[in-house]
């Protein structure tokens, strides 16, 4: 009975995975394009821009420190 | 956990962003073996001090040519090394966003990616160096307008038109800064009787090379080999016989430009007239290509605030938003 239990609980776990990615794998193009688009903002980007620059500034100080 | 990486595989230099740190290896893409044993004996810049220095035994190569692997097991192991200096370990399986040429083949492609994986990688995507270059440079990508980027490489040269985050016109050729080196190579041994290292090229690109006549121009001392006498041997180059011997690459590089200009949509290119070109990568920076694009094209050439870190910079920034941006990977578009 128990193992029977189990079983049911792992096949209704399996089940719920292969939803979830079928649902998620037919994304509304339009919704994914939308967030491609507004990933590409030049808002969206200023933080990993922003990262690499302040971390140029960070070792540009350093060096002038070492001469 | 692993942090996510991207990796701009180049031909000169190797690139690697951290999500959520940035650059954290910038070295040239070069690695040291022992001829005998096959022991990897250096990589990066250790090994690039090596090239042409080393004796019989050791050998230091560029596993990368033409933005193509030529060499799969060493790409492999050069690629191992650079994600365990990063920090990825056997737990510790990353995500990696890799740079490539537009051009490649599909057999290069999965050489690529199951070269990443072998190495380390959870998952290895693809992603073409104009695009990863065009989002690093900061363009405007996200509008309906043309941006245009010109990325010139060590291997390959390859411009692109882009609007609405996405590739409209594409030119790339398998030529780039590597073959200015040669080609001056080629022209000091054939004009001056001298053999010169390919590091010696570079040096001589860097100081007197250009594509087109500048201000301030000098002449630079150069030491070889004489190719008679087998005895050390220096010469006098000007930049006018540089620019001579780098014409042919030259010209290849700005055909290809016009290529993708004359192939863009009419609504886009009147887009590049206000905006210009954006210039990126090493190649970009010999001096006086930005005027001798612009004079043959009649559009402005503008040169990018990061032309060395743009590609790695947009590959950074796909793996910061991965899941909104995964549609823009090799192979993913339809």
């Amino acid at each position: 009975m128990l193992i029977a239990i189990i079983v049911a609980i792992v096949v209704v776990l399996v089940l719920v995975i292969v939803v979830a990615r079928v649902v998620r794998g037919r994304q509304d193009p339009v919704d994914s394009f939308r967030r491609q688009i507004d990933a590409l903002s030049p808002e969206a980007r200023r933080p990993t821009i922003d990262q690499v620059r302040d971390a140029a500034e960070d070792s540009g100080e350093t060096d002038a420190d070492d001469s | 956990m692993a942090r996510d990486l991207a990796i701009d595989l180049g031909t000169a230099n190797t690139l690697v962003y951290m999500k959520g740190r940035g650059i954290v290896l910038n070295e040239p893409s070069v690695i040291a073996l022992n001829r005998q044993t096959g022991e990897v004996l250096a990589t990066g810049r250790e090994a690039w001090q090596m090239i042409g220095r080393t004796p019989g035994y050791i050998v230091a190569v560029r596993p990368l040519r033409g933005g193509a692997i030529t060499d799969f097991e060493i790409t492999e192991r050069m690629i191992r090394l650079l994600l365990q200096r990063v920090g990825v370990s056997r737990f510790t399986r990353p995500k990696v966003v890799i740079c490539v040429p537009s051009a490649i083949t599909e057999v290069e492609r999965r050489a690529v990616t199951d070269a990443a994986r072998r190495a380390g990688a959870a998952d290895a995507n693809l992603i073409e160096q104009p695009m990863a270059a065009a989002i690093g440079a900061d363009l405007p990508i996200d509008e309906p307008v043309g941006n245009m980027v010109i990325d010139i490489g060590g291997g390959t040269s390859e411009t692109a038109v882009i609007s609405l985050g996405g590739i409209v016109s594409l030119e790339a050729v398998r030529v780039g800064s590597f073959d200015i080196d040669a080609a001056i190579q080629n022209h000091v041994r054939r004009e001056h009787g001298i053999a010169i290292g390919e590091r010696t090229a570079e040096e001589i690109k860097v100081a007197i090379g250009s594509a087109d006549p500048t201000q301030d121009e000098n002449q630079a001392e150069v030491r070889g080999r004489d190719l008679m006498t087998g005895l050390p041997k220096t010469v006098l180059l000007t930049p006018e016989e540089i620019r001579f011997a780098i014409e042919d690459v030259i010209s290849s590089i700005v055909a290809s430009v016009v290529r993708c200009l004359s192939k863009a949509p009419p609504e886009l290119s009147q887009d590049f007239l206000v905006r210009g070109m954006y210039l990126v990568g090493g190649g970009g920076l010999l001096r006086g290509l930005a005027e001798r694009i612009e004079r043959e094209t009649e559009v402005p050439v503008r040169m990018s605030n990061v032309p060395l870190e743009a590609v790695v910079l947009g590959a950074g920034h796909v793996i910061e938003h991965y899941e909104a941006l995964k549609g823009m990977f090799m192979g993913a578009r339809r």
